[in-house]
């Protein structure tokens, strides 16, 4: 029923192909010569040579996936910031950029940083190091009374789990 | 006929690298013999040629094949402040608001990103003086590097506040005023809007910032609609202006090598 329904969606927006091209593929059902193909056979047919394109387009240049044809929409919707969904809680992954003593300042890939203390024995945490991160708040910010907006820290809040896994005892050099 | 002269001789002034002064009691005597022409018509003509030529494309530099939506979307320019710290004005520019994030429209974005770099790179082929504003102490050497490297002026400390409006006392008189200020960042460190956007504006001189979802963008003459608090989007800014100011310099020297007014330099 899905595969049903993604097929009817497809139609809507894919250019119909020729009646020859359809009939080409059809193996089993010696339909007649003339006369459109329609309804579930044709979208059957045209799915298969969907299938084909971008099989034969994957063994080429790579283009279709990271080119200039995705929209903005398209770009938002498959980025790992939408795909976790809510941040409470989130294991992500992230890059020491900066050590300030005992503080690392951590890069995820959000809009700000996060500020986290260096755990007791891990002295292998230098700028350019990765680790595992628990993320609690994207941006901390807070409305307080008498304020007509946020009051904004410019920081997010995770929690430090440890270094990535395989790289507690490598160095960077 | 004097007036055109005079005309003449201020834009020559203003604008002619070979600095063409053309005297306005030139004007005076050949008043009475319209047969003979005013001093130095090539040259005038010439510059007047080489500062319209940019104004017939809508794109003369191309400044829209320096960056793609890819580019911006990498470098998280689409990612806004939370639901709580949006001004009420920066909605038309919002694509959304997910999870109580404001998201920015990458689209709209890439429009304004446009003009406003059309626009940098005009003034910059004409000559005018560019300063590059932000408050933010994090991006403050990045800021100052970038103007370095293209030529131009940054000021990214405390704003006195006569900068602008007082500045022919402040300064002396017949201080020459920016032509064109650009706001990396348009809030100062307490969240209020920079000093500099509304002396800017009282002033008449255009101004280009990047808004975040947390900026007021009405007073700004071009207004880019974008995160100005990670340093991979504000790298990304400073790149961009960068690389078209100095485009549009090159091709100012080009245009007056081609038409003879400057001596090639090896």
């Amino acid at each position: 029923m899905a595969a049903l329904c993604r097929v009817v969606s497809g139609l809507r927006y894919r250019v119909r192909l020729s009646s020859r091209f359809l009939r080409s593929s059809f193996s089993s059902d010696s339909g007649p010569a003339e006369g459109p193909v329609s309804g579930f056979a044709a979208a059957f047919d045209q799915q298969e040579v969907l299938r084909r394109e971008t099989q034969s387009s994957a063994a080429g240049p790579k283009a279709s996936s990271s080119g200039p044809e995705l929209s903005f929409a398209a770009l938002l919707r498959r980025s790992p910031l939408i795909q976790m969904g809510p941040a409470k809680d989130a294991v992500v992954v992230g890059r020491v950029f900066r050590v300030v003593r005992d503080d690392l300042y951590i890069d995820f890939g959000g809009k700000f940083h996060c500020v986290c203390q260096r755990p007791a024995g891990a002295d292998g945490l230098q700028p350019g190091s990765r680790v595992r991160l628990r993320l609690q708040d994207m941006e901390l910010t807070a409305r307080f009374l008498g304020a007509s907006t946020d009051t904004t820290l410019l920081e997010a809040q995770a929690v430090l789990l440890g270094p990535l896994d395989g790289r507690e005892h490598q160095s960077r050099d | 006929m004097a007036v055109r002269a005079l005309t003449r001789g201020l834009l020559g002034f203003r604008y002619s690298r070979a600095a063409t002064v053309a005297s306005p009691c030139g004007g005076h005597h050949y008043v009475t013999a319209p047969s003979v022409k005013p001093p130095q018509p090539q040259a005038d003509d010439v510059t007047e040629k080489i500062l319209n030529q940019p104004l017939e494309k809508p794109d003369f530099f191309r400044v829209a094949e320096l960056f793609s939506l890819k580019d911006l979307f990498d470098a998280r320019v689409h990612l806004g402040h939370k639901k709580g710290c949006r001004h009420r004005l920066m909605e038309p520019y919002l694509y959304g608001c997910r999870l109580d994030h404001d998201i920015i429209d990458l689209d709209q974005t890439m429009e304004h990103l446009q003009l406003a770099l059309n626009f940098t790179a005009h003034i910059a082929y004409r000559g005018g003086i560019i300063l590059f504003v932000s408050r933010r102490r994090q991006f403050g050497h990045l800021v100052e590097t970038t103007a370095m490297d293209c030529g131009e002026y940054a000021h990214t400390r405390y704003w006195q506040g006569g900068l602008l409006t007082n500045a022919n006392i402040q300064y002396g008189p017949g201080v020459r005023l920016p032509d064109l200020i650009i706001f990396l960042s348009t809030l100062n460190n307490v969240f209020q809007q920079h000093v500099g956007i509304r002396d800017a504006a009282k002033m008449n001189i255009p101004t280009v910032g990047v808004v975040d979802s947390n900026c007021n963008p009405s007073l700004v003459t071009y207004p880019v609609p974008g995160n100005d608090d990670t340093p991979a989007a504000v790298e990304l800014y400073c790149r961009l202006f960068k690389m078209t100011i100095n485009r549009a310099k090159d091709r100012r020297k080009q245009m007056e090598l081609l038409h003879g007014l400057s001596a090639p330099t090896s």
